[in-house]
C-alpha cells in the first residue's frame, strides 16, 4: 500500500485548518459585533435609513413587502432594542450570532461588502428550537 | 535527473495526484457551496476564501484522518493478526514483534541499519515503533481539526436557521459529527479488508501488492 500525503504536507494542512477554524475570527467577530452595534444605535437615533444600511438586502426587501413602506419607515416601527451593546459575538463561516448586553440577539450575514444584520431582535423558544425574531429573513 | 525521478516515481505520481484531486475538489467544493447559497439566498464567496474556510477544511480532514485511521490500524493490527493466503500478512509462524535477530537490531543490526535501530534504550523504542507513533499523530490531529472546522461548518448552518450553537464538546457528542467520521471509516475498513482477502485469491502480475502470478493460494506473506 502507498501513502497518498507527504507527512510534511499533512503536519501543515492539519495546522493550517485548525488556524482556519479556530485563529483569525477575532477580527471578523469584533467587525460583526459593529455592524450590530451600529444598527441599534441608529435605532436609537430613530434613524430609519441608516438602520436600514445595515442590514441584509433580503431581509430589507421582505420587510417592505410585509409592512408596504419603505424600509427607513418600517424598521423604526418594529420593536426591537435601542442602543444594543453587544455582549459577546461568534462567528461561523459567513455566519454570526450576536447576544446583546440588554437582551436579546442579532444574527448577521457576510457578503462581498462585509457584515449584514440578517435577524434581529430575537429570543430563544425552546432548546434545539429557532429563535424567534422581531425581524427576519 | 531522470534516475531520481524513475526511482522516485512512486511517491512522485501520488504526490501529484493528491495535487490535482485536491485542486479538483476546491474548485468542485466551490462552485457547489456557491449554488447552494445563491439558492438560499445566503452571500457567496470567493476561490481564495472557500478554501480558507472551514467548509473546505471540514471537507478535507474528514477524509485525511480516515485515511491515516486506516494505515496505523493496518501498520499495527498486522504485527499480531494474520490473513492465510494474502500477501498483505507475515507468515503464519511470525505473529507478534518478532526476535531482535529477525529485526535486525542492537547486537543483531547491520553495519548499513539506521543508527537508532542499533543503540538500545529509549532512541530504539521509538525507532521501532515511529512509523506507528507519525501515523497514529496524523491520524489524531486531523481528526481533532476535522471535528474544529466540522463544528464551525455544522454552527453556521445553525445560524442559518437562527438556531444556538454548539460548543466544540457538545459538537463531537452530535450525531453530525459522529456520521462524518463513521462513513468515512466504513469505507476504509472495507477497503483494507477487501484487500486482504482478495489478493489471496487474485493476481496482479509484477505488483508487490500481490503474490506471484504463478503462487498457490495458500501461500501466506510472499510478495511479488
Amino acid at each position: 500500500m502507498t501513502h497518498c500525503v507527504g507527512p510534511r504536507a499533512a503536519s501543515l494542512a492539519c495546522l493550517l485548518a485548525l488556524a482556519l477554524a479556530g485563529c483569525g475570527t477575532a477580527d471578523r467577530e469584533d467587525d460583526a459585533g459593529a455592524v450590530a452595534e451600529r444598527f441599534h444605535a441608529a435605532l436609537e437615533d430613530a434613524d430609519g435609513p441608516a438602520a436600514c444600511d445595515e442590514l441584509n438586502e433580503e431581509t430589507a426587501s421582505k420587510l417592505e413587502t410585509q409592512a408596504k413602506k419603505p424600509c427607513a419607515d418600517a424598521i423604526l416601527s418594529l420593536e426591537l432594542p435601542r442602543a444594543g451593546t453587544v455582549a459577546d459575538t461568534r462567528v461561523y463561516v459567513t455566519s454570526a450570532f450576536t447576544t446583546l448586553v440588554e437582551g436579546g440577539s442579532d444574527f448577521l450575514d457576510e457578503g462581498p461588502d462585509g457584515w449584514s444584520v440578517s435577524a434581529a431582535g430575537c429570543v430563544p423558544t425552546a432548546p434545539s428550537q429557532p429563535y424567534e425574531c422581531e425581524l427576519e429573513n | 535527473m531522470r534516475r531520481f525521478l524513475r526511482d522516485n516515481s512512486l511517491s512522485i505520481v501520488f504526490l501529484l495526484l493528491f495535487l490535482a484531486a485536491l485542486f479538483g475538489q476546491a474548485i468542485a467544493g466551490h462552485a457547489d457551496f456557491n449554488n447552494n447559497a445563491q439558492s438560499h439566498g445566503d452571500p457567496t464567496m470567493s476561490l481564495g476564501r472557500y478554501v480558507l474556510s472551514s467548509e473546505f477544511g471540514s471537507a478535507v480532514m474528514e477524509n485525511w484522518q480516515s485515511e491515516y485511521l486506516q494505515f496505523t490500524l493496518f501498520i499495527l493490527l498486522t504485527v499480531w493478526l494474520l490473513q492465510r493466503g494474502s500477501p498483505e500478512s507475515k507468515r503464519l509462524d511470525e505473529a507478534g514483534r518478532e526476535s531482535d535477530q529477525a529485526q535486525k537490531v542492537g547486537p543483531h543490526a547491520h553495519q548499513n541499519s539506521p543508527r537508532w535501530a542499533k543503540v538500545a534504550g529509549i532512541r530504539r523504542t521509538l525507532y521501532e515503533n515511529s512509523l506507528v507513533l507519525v501515523m497514529g499523530t496524523f491520524w489524531l490531529g486531523t481528526w481533532l481539526a476535522q471535528s474544529i472546522t466540522g463544528a464551525a461548518q455544522y454552527n453556521a448552518e445553525q445560524l442559518d436557521h437562527h438556531q444556538d450553537p454548539l460548543s466544540w464538546s457538545h459538537y463531537i457528542t452530535s450525531a453530525s459529527f459522529w456520521e462524518n467520521t463513521l462513513e468515512n471509516w466504513q469505507s476504509e475498513f472495507l477497503a483494507v479488508g477487501s484487500m486482504a482477502i482478495l489478493a489471496v485469491y487474485l493476481r496482479q502480475r509484477g505488483s508487490p501488492e500481490s503474490k506471484p502470478v504463478g503462487a498457490p493460494h495458500g501461500a501466506t506473506g510472499l510478495e511479488g
